[in-house]
């Protein structure tokens, strides 16, 4: 199975290399292990997060497409639907079976005809609009709905973090 | 596990241990080399006690093997043979004297005739004297482990290298419970209680052992290998001939079991040939699996076009089935050989024999279970999906949305997606909606909509449904109404595909619209079917239409049936267009990519202008000069106006890896650099210049706030 999972990720990359949607760039952390991706995804712009670059770990099962990838920030992250070990909490990237927060629509998760390129687009507007119902990170919900400005202040320190400048 | 103490102990390192064994081994030879230096060395040893003692326990590993037929020893049988070894031992110790008085003399004649030996002799005498004292034995033992670790360790440096974490994690598991499993075998089950036959069994076990690490071994190096495409062959061959040689290897192991049952009987010869035959289907399985991946990439490699894995799906999945059973199979029969053997009364060992023969019958059921699954969905795909005709196959030049691959075959669902035989079966058996645009399938159309009806009276409730094809409550099979469940889709996530909208199965559809405006009787029929075109439920239809979505246009007209392809574009269609476009424009890009690698004449001239101007400069040098190549291939990107340009894909690993990284610094360069310009009244920082350019450096400088 793990020649068809290898095609597959080898399409997907050269298709994001040749053809990558704007502030995203995704591939393979190294040639010798195709599973295990990194993405760097800009932050939206006109969002708190406008103008942060944040880095991204994807593990691919080995029944790719058929299961979905794994996603995780490896940079400090803030938002309501991220853990704060950096997992990333979408539906996109669920598997129809389960239902670990009990509410999502199947018809929102995954599915094989998903790919990196979607699950990044989705995790970009999730950075646009955080959903404050799937609390991965219930202090940063909290905040997001009672403190916006605190939330944006923190959200603006990640940034300038993200970018290496001083803070 | 046992392993959870043993991992605590500290254990020696390899070169002290080697040392320590070939210096005990050299003293060991000393040793033996001056007891043997006088001729008579036989007369002078005190080998009454040692020869007697491992001459008896010889004349009773006879008589053990003899008793290997019958049961164990209950406590008369026990009493009786001890008995019998008193006797012996007597009539031993008797004979003993006949042939030391024997040896006394020839020695003496021998002695008589040539005053020294010859080489040989004193060799053979040297091996003699070692066999028979303990401590040289032990030493010879020792040695032989150390042999074996040395081989062991000398094949991983060979073929493997440095081993990753997650396998010296396998092999330190695999290790542990194959010793944990042989201890319990031979003193709990079989009950050997005689020193060389421990000692045969244990070496038998070690070999073993030491083949199944090594296959083990190989499957986790085979699965990481098949994770990469650029794999060098020699890696891939190296692997393979060491696979090759475990299975020659385990293949002459059987032959010696087999020597061995004709000596010693029908029990001794399945307990070690259980073993072997395992290892043997361990390492085919992988080396056909291997064999299979090599295939597989090779055909990937040399044109995307050829259309390998439709077919091979169900021989992929009957060898993986046919292997995995035999191996179940074999080890249930091993352990259940094990149980009968000792008799099955309680102890320890046969605790843990049966836990673990329950675990394999869970495991063979559950593959017996996984198979009946596979089955039914084959037996269903075949009678509801048709093979897509030519014309389909024409029209819808798209890849196989599963595996991204051209479709020569193609199966069709209900709702007009066509995806790969094999694709959709194991997408299927894992759930039951179309992957492209979650319509639910059944068994029988007609129950979907039977289904759908009574679901519309109680939309609440089943918004979620169940959404398992594996289910073996077998109620699908008795009352044959299945337990379904059609999806609801979300039309207002924008980053999901769209269905596209066909005019397959109208009938369907407009049974469906129907049923809406019978809520809705102020929506045109022909507004509702657009919708449900786009939608493919009626849930979904139903909640545009509550959230107000669904605009009635302001000339009313009847309904249709050709309007469909106009109807389409209706303005309901609230969902990002651009984004549909984009993701069919994408995907058919990537269907004629694989023939479209850029040519990459000066990637290091690139490099050079890179380096020597500005990370920002570069770029724009990149981008406006020719260095990509092929014109009509720019002419076709700019199409896409909002797309900006790629980089080539290159075909080298080492260069893809390079241009990555350089589209990583791009990237986060280009960031700086705007997110300053537009901050600068808010930051006092040095200019862009001195901005240090990676951001793992200056990350660590930093003190968050």
């Amino acid at each position: 199975m793990a020649g068809s999972a290898l095609r597959r990720l080898m399409a997907e990359y050269r298709q994001l290399t040749l053809n990558p949607p704007e502030g995203i760039v995704a591939g393979p952390i190294s040639e010798d292990n195709f599973f295990e991706w990194e993405a760097l995804i800009a932050g939206p712009e006109g969002t708190c997060f406008e103008g942060g670059v944040f880095p991204a770990k994807l593990v691919f099962p080995p029944d790719y497409p058929l299961s979905p990838p794994k996603m995780k920030f490896t940079c400090e992250m803030f938002h309501p639907n991220i853990f704060a070990d950096g997992r990333v909490c979408i539906s996109i990237l669920h598997a129809p079976g389960d239902d670990p927060m009990g509410y999502e629509l199947s018809a929102e998760r995954w599915s094989p005809v998903q790919s990196v390129e979607k699950i990044l687009l989705s995790v970009v507007s999730m950075l646009a609009e955080p959903n404050d119902e799937s609390g991965a990170n219930v202090d940063a919900a909290i905040m997001w709905r009672d403190n916006r400005e605190e939330f944006n202040k923190i959200a603006r320190r990640i940034v300038r973090k993200t970018l290496g400048l001083p803070s | 596990m046992p392993t959870v103490i043993v991992d605590r102990i500290p254990l020696p390192n390899l070169k002290i241990y080697t040392t320590i064994s070939v210096l005990l081994l050299s003293g060991c030879l000393y040793y033996s080399v001056r007891a043997t230096s006088d001729p008579y060395w036989r007369l002078h040893t005190n080998s009454s006690t040692v020869t007697t003692s491992s001459f008896l326990s010889q004349a009773e590993g006879i008589l053990r093997t003899d008793e290997n037929g019958k049961s164990v020893m209950t406590g008369i049988d026990g009493l009786e043979s001890k008995m019998q070894r008193m006797q012996k031992e007597i009539g031993e110790l008797t004979e003993r004297i006949h042939p030391a008085e024997l040896l006394y003399l020839e020695l003496i004649d021998g002695h008589a005739k040539n005053e020294t030996r010859t080489l040989g002799r004193h060799l053979k005498d040297i091996a003699t004297f070692m066999s028979q004292e303990p401590i040289c034995v032990w030493t010879l033992i020792n040695m032989a482990y150390c042999c074996l670790i040395l081989v062991g360790k000398s094949i991983q440096k060979i073929v493997f290298g440095d081993l990753r974490i997650s396998e010296q994690q396998h092999l330190k598991d695999k290790f542990w419970s194959f010793v944990f499993y042989k201890f319990i075998f031979i003193f709990g089950v079989i009950n050997v209680q005689f020193m060389h036959e421990v000692i045969l069994w244990i070496a038998w076990f070690s070999i073993l052992g030491f083949l199944h690490l090594l296959s083990q071994l190989c499957k986790d190096r085979f699965e990481y290998l098949s994770f990469s495409p650029t794999t060098p062959s020699w890696s891939h061959l190296r692997l393979v001939s060491l696979l090759v040689s475990i299975l020659s290897l385990s293949g002459v192991m059987l032959i010696i079991a087999i020597c061995i049952g004709l000596f010693a009987g029908f029990n001794t010869f399945f307990f070690m040939s259980a073993e072997c035959i395992l290892l043997a289907l361990k390492t085919s399985h992988v080396l056909v699996r291997y064999a299979m991946f090599l295939y597989d990439m090779r055909q990937g490699g040399m044109a995307s076009d050829v259309v390998s894995w439709d077919k091979r799906g169900p021989y992929a999945y009957y060898t993986e089935l046919v292997f995995d059973v035999a191996e179940l199979v074999v080890d249930f029969s091993h352990h259940l050989h094990m149980l009968i053997w000792s008799n099955i009364f309680l102890s320890m060992a046969n605790l843990i024999v049966i836990m673990q023969l329950r675990y394999l019958a869970n495991d063979i059921q559950r593959k017996f279970k996984k198979h009946r699954n596979y089955l039914w969905v084959q037996n269903h795909m075949e009678k509801s999906y048709p093979l897509a005709s030519q014309d389909d196959l024409s029209e819808n030049c798209d890849n196989c949305a599963i595996c991204w691959e051209k479709m020569e075959t193609a199966r069709k669902l209900p709702c007009g997606h066509l995806f790969h035989n094999s694709c959709l079966q194991s997408w299927l058996e894992q759930d039951t909606s179309c992957p492209t645009c979650r319509l639910g399938l059944s068994v029988q159309n007609t129950a979907i909509q039977r289904d759908v009806i009574d679901r519309i009276d109680e939309p609440e409730t089943n918004v979620r449904g169940n959404n398992h094809f594996f289910q073996f409550n077998g109620s699908r099979y008795v009352s044959w109404l299945p337990n379904f469940s059609v999806e609801v889709t979300n039309i207002n996530t924008v980053l999901r595909p769209e269905p596209i909208p066909t005019t397959t199965h109208t009938s369907q559809i407009r049974n469906m619209a129907r049923q809406v405006q019978e809520m809705f009787p102020r929506y045109p029929l022909s507004v509702i079917i657009a919708d449900l075109q786009l939608s493919r439920s009626i849930e979904i239809t139903i909640h545009n239409i509550l959230e107000g979505r669904l605009n009635i246009p302001a000339r009313l007209q009847e309904f249709q049936e050709d309007d469909f392809q106009e109807m389409a574009n209706a303005p309901s269609t609230s969902n990002g267009n651009n984004v549909n476009d984009r993701d069919s424009a994408s995907s058919s890009y990537g269907a004629n990519s694989a023939n479209e690698y850029y040519a990459s004449p000066d990637f290091n001239s690139m490099q050079d202008t890179n380096s020597s101007s500005s990370v920002e400069s570069g770029y724009e040098i990149e981008r406006n000069s020719n260095i990509f190549g092929n014109q009509n291939d720019l002419l076709r990107d700019d199409s896409f106006e909002d797309i900006p340009l790629g980089d080539r894909f290159s075909k080298s690993s080492s260069e893809r890896e390079k241009i990555l990284q350089r589209r990583k610094e791009i990237l986060l360069s280009q960031a700086r650099k705007r997110y300053m310009e537009k901050n600068k009244s808010e930051l006092n920082i040095p200019p862009a210049s001195e901005v240090v350019r990676h951001r793992s450096k200056t990350s660590m400088q930093l003190t968050p706030e």
